[in-house]
């Protein structure tokens, strides 16, 4: 019998005017029905074209497909070669037989249209049934999927659900007519670790109550060993090895694989270097060695902080409250409040990097914000220098901005795409007139681009040249050009991939290290906070729920709250 | 939802008297009323008459209070004003009567005639105009902005957003002369339509409908909202194409078509709709140059005759319906956009 899905040698190059990308390099595999074939690689590795293709989702152009063959076989035992479908059979195999679950929940779903509807339109698609039935029949679904208040959710509009929420419909959706393959690209990636787990556990239950066969897709390989048979890795629009999750993770044989298995800060001390790509490549050409650059590379720095006992308080908030209005009366007067940040009071101490974590929704963002007054908060104290900062005036406030700087989430979006990089950076030096002369701020620029490792010549280029890593190490260094003693970094690693993840987390490293500023590190990742921080605070639903060093709470949490945090986290270990 | 509009209508209310307080500061300075009313001729006792008449030797703030109890919906009225002022409405009480009435806006300075009649006759030709007009420009504007997205940098898009910037380029007046000497004059022959007309031809058979003169302005009317709705829905719908969803859809095994039309434009919509109603409001307060060079009986004719023989009441009163106009699209915007889009829906 034919696997489920062949695809051979298949080549997909990007053609634009004058350029032509290889985007997949003849790659072949094969996925049977009943089992999970996890796709690993960093963004721009070749995984999402992968699957993409397979529903010819690309869009051409600028994508052409140079060789190969997508064989599928179909319920009715026929096999078909995708590439060659005509447009019609190609629409009545998508939704139906193979299905699809994309990364972003939330823009994945029509905003204009119900929950409900969206999820019938494809069971009325591909089936002769009457809307009636159809309806019960998604309400059964969203059941399956274990979506609360199954017939609410039909009527209600995606922006009302919360992310994990919002993949369920997805999955519900993919799974409406039963689909013999299912391919999910990075469907947990922007979820919080509590709700990652839930989702990947109900993948795995549909997959083996219908039989599926599914490609799964992620950047992170140690989500896959909880959920994979087998797994490929890719990396440059290649498979550089395949073999099942235990060959993977116990004997990889490629460097890549390799360096993806070490780079994650979880099997890592705080404040030791992380092993990155770079260095795995460079050994593999240089002394084709593995264990040489792990030795190096971990006993290189190797900082510790132990005089955060004695150290002196550097910010101190007293009882902040940040409520935002969520009820109004006729003529305006607040009824009642959503409390973002609810009684909340803490001290950062001098030179420390201060954990702060909690699921999507428990306030660290607005909390992180409030302390450089980006957000007004309701009442409180934030005492900064020996003064309440809360107090201060407008023009007081933008002198103290100097000194605090802010890395936010996503370097995607973070960046004026109209202004060149060089002009980005050196914006905050102009406005506070620290460095008059043109030229001075050039060179500045300039030797602060070097200390996050890119060049001179990046000077004048546009932020859409740059990989999501390289962005996040520009926004780095525009925080990094006031010499500020306190930096708030928000979800600063949380948009990027495992392996560009870690350099950026040695770079902040090496930077705390050489300037010595006091920061706060939000993130909804308790490994990663873990890794980088000295002492943490867990936030749930605006409040402390515990704080303390670091090591303490993640070997030897207190609460619940943070028990499920971290046993969420996927351990990337294969049991037994 | 009930209470939104409530708030609104409030605040239409406050925009309402803000224009009114101008325009009647703004109108008491222009010439003398009473000679308007009386022409150059006329004895000072006479003049004196006229001028108690429109309560001029009254106080200004006296005379404000007058127009205002006037105007408004609500007033206090005695029982020979209502007889003279021909008011329409329920009345209560006795000699000093509580009023829910018509506007009563005066009367016109050159013949006598009631304002409220004079604009009411003159609304309903707007209104088709603008409406046809609007209906062209959307229907036309929306499909081209879909077809021009879609076929993005092929020669229909660059043709469809050459043609919107020809037409927002070109002002009304010279296309409206323009089109009615090619097509009311030159080819008139085989469109059989005029250079100018209103709805209605008086002959000596009466009065007979002329549906055909429509079709000059409203073509005339409609292009520069047809090319601005163009760029606005193709911007838009490009935006719109490159979201997830879409690809969403087509992972579903939708069509194409389904694709754009169902998923993609009723999200590219909202900006459209601000164009549109803003549009729709600016025609419905009247299409001065247009309405003139077609010969078109509308607020718009009215308004630039009034103008030209000073005749204030009247000037007054188009200027306060179409601030009554703006205030009503404007509520109709907001709830357009909750319908078209549940995340601006209110709870």
């Amino acid at each position: 019998m034919p696997a489920l899905l062949e695809i051979k040698n298949l080549q997909v190059d990007f053609v634009s005017d004058e350029t032509r990308v290889t985007a997949l390099k003849n790659i072949s595999f094969t996925v049977d029905r009943g089992e999970i074939v996890a796709i690993v690689g960093e963004s721009g590795s070749g995984k999402s074209v992968t699957s993409l293709s397979v529903l010819q989702l690309l869009p051409s152009p600028p994508a052409q497909f140079i060789n190969g063959e997508i064989l599928f076989t179909k319920n009715n035992n026929q096999t078909i070669d995708i590439l060659k479908l005509p447009k019609e059979e190609l629409q009545s195999i998508r939704g139906n037989e193979i299905a699809m679950i994309f990364q972003e929940p939330m823009t994945s779903l029509n905003p204009v249209y119900t929950c409900g509807n969206q999820v019938m339109e494809a069971i009325l698609l591909h089936q002769k049934i009457s809307k009636e039935k159809a309806k019960q029949k998604t309400i059964q679904l969203f059941e399956k999927v274990k979506l609360p208040d199954p017939s609410g959710i039909f009527n209600r509009y995606p922006h009302q659900l919360s992310g994990g929420q919002k993949q369920r419909v997805m999955i519900a959706m993919a799974m409406s007519c039963k689909p013999s393959l299912l391919i999910a690209d990075e469907p947990t990636t922007a979820l919080d670790v509590t709700v990652q787990k839930t989702i990947l556990d109900l993948i795995k239950e549909l997959q083996q109550q219908e039989n599926m066969g599914v490609i799964f897709i992620t950047h992170d390989l140690g989500v896959v060993a909880e959920i994979a048979d087998r797994i490929m890795v890719m990396y440059k629009g290649e498979i550089v090895e395949q073999g099942t999750v235990e060959e993977i993770f116990k004997h990889p044989n490629h460097w890549y694989t390799k360096a993806l298995l070490a780079c994650r800060p979880a099997l890592h001390a705080k404040g030791e270097r992380l092993p990155t790509v770079a260095d795995f490549e460079l050994t593999e050409n240089i002394v084709g060695s593995i264990q040489s650059a792990v030795d190096k590379t971990s006993s290189t720095t190797n900082y510790k902080l132990q005089t955060i006992n004695q150290s002196t308080s550097f910010i101190k908030v007293e009882n902040l409250n940040v409520w935002f209005p969520a009820k109004k009366t006729f003529l305006g007067k607040i009824t009642d409040y959503v409390k973002a940040v609810n009684d909340v009071s803490f001290e950062v101490l001098k030179g420390e990097t201060l954990g702060l974590v909690g699921e999507s929704g428990c306030g660290k963002t607005t909390l992180g914000r409030t302390l450089l007054r980006l957000i007004e908060p309701t009442s409180g104290k934030i005492i900064f220098d020996g003064k309440n900062i809360l107090t201060y005036s407008k023009e007081v406030l933008r002198e103290m901005r100097k000194d605090i700087q802010i890395i936010f989430q996503d370097p995607y979006s973070s960046l004026n795409p109209r202004l060149t990089i060089g002009s980005a950076i050196a914006e905050p030096l102009k406005v506070h007139s620290v460095i008059t002369k043109e030229q001075q701020r050039k060179d500045k620029v300039i030797e602060l681009l070097e200390k996050v490792n890119l060049k001179a010549e990046h000077f004048n280029r546009y932020p859409h040249e740059f990989s999501g890593g390289q962005r996040q190490r520009i926004c780095i260094a525009r925080a990094l050009a006031l010499n500020p003693s306190f930096i708030v970094c928000d979800e600063s690693v949380s948009a990027l991939d495992v392996s560009v993840q870690a350099q950026v987390l040695n770079l902040l490293n090496d930077l705390k290290k050489e300037f010595g500023f006091t920061s706060i590190f939000i993130s909804h990742d308790l490994s990663v906070v873990r890794y980088i921080s000295d002492r943490i605070i867990v936030m749930n639903k605006g409040k402390i729920e515990e704080e303390g060093i670091a090591d303490d709470i993640y070997h030897h949490p207190q609460k619940e709250y943070t028990k499920r945090l971290i046993h969420s986290i996927p351990k990337g270990i294969i049991p037994g | 939802m009930i209470r939104f509009i409530t708030k609104k209508l409030l605040y239409g209310i406050l925009v309402l008297l803000g224009v009114v307080i101008l325009v009647f500061w703004v109108f008491q300075g222009f010439a003398d009323p009473s000679r308007l009313v009386l022409g150059q001729t006329g004895d000072s006792a006479t003049i004196a008459n006229i001028k108690k008449e429109l309560n001029l030797d009254q106080p200004k703030w006296k005379q404000f209070t007058l127009y205002l109890n006037d105007i408004s919906p609500l007033s206090f009225s005695n029982k020979e004003e209502i007889e003279r002022k021909k008011l329409k409405g329920f009345f209560i009480g006795g000699e000093n009567k509580l009023a829910i009435k018509v506007p009563y806006l005066r009367t016109s300075y050159q013949n006598k005639r009631d304002v409220w009649d004079i604009l009411l006759e003159a609304l309903p030709l707007t209104i088709l105009l603008a409406v046809a007009a609007m209906l062209f420009a959307t229907v036309a504007g929306i499909l081209l902005g879909v077809l021009a997205a879609v076929k993005q940098n092929t020669w229909m898009d660059s043709s469809a957003i050459f043609t919107s910037i020809v037409g927002i380029s070109a002002p009304s007046f010279f296309m409206g002369i323009l089109i009615a000497y090619v097509f009311g004059f030159l080819l008139s022959h085989f469109t059989g339509l005029h250079l100018t007309g209103s709805l209605y031809d008086y002959d000596v058979n009466g009065k007979t409908l002329q549906l055909k003169n429509l079709i000059l302005p409203a073509l005339t009317l409609g292009i520069r909202p047809l090319a601005i709705i163009t760029q606005l829905t193709r911007s838009s719908m490009l935006d719109v194409l490159n979201q997830d969803y879409i690809r969403t859809a087509y992972a579903k095994g939708l069509s194409k078509r389904t694709v754009i039309w169902k998923h993609g434009l009723r999200n590219a919509l909202n900006p459209v709709i601000t164009a549109i109603t803003g549009w729709f409001a600016e025609l419905l307060a009247g299409a001065f140059f247009v309405e003139y060079i077609f010969g078109w009986k509308g607020i718009g004719k009215v308004t630039v005759d009034a103008l030209e023989n000073l005749d204030y009441p009247v000037v007054m009163g188009s200027v306060l319906l179409s601030a009554l106009i703006f205030v009503l699209v404007n509520i109709l915007a907001d709830i357009l956009y909750g319908v078209v889009d549940p995340r601006v829906r209110l709870k």
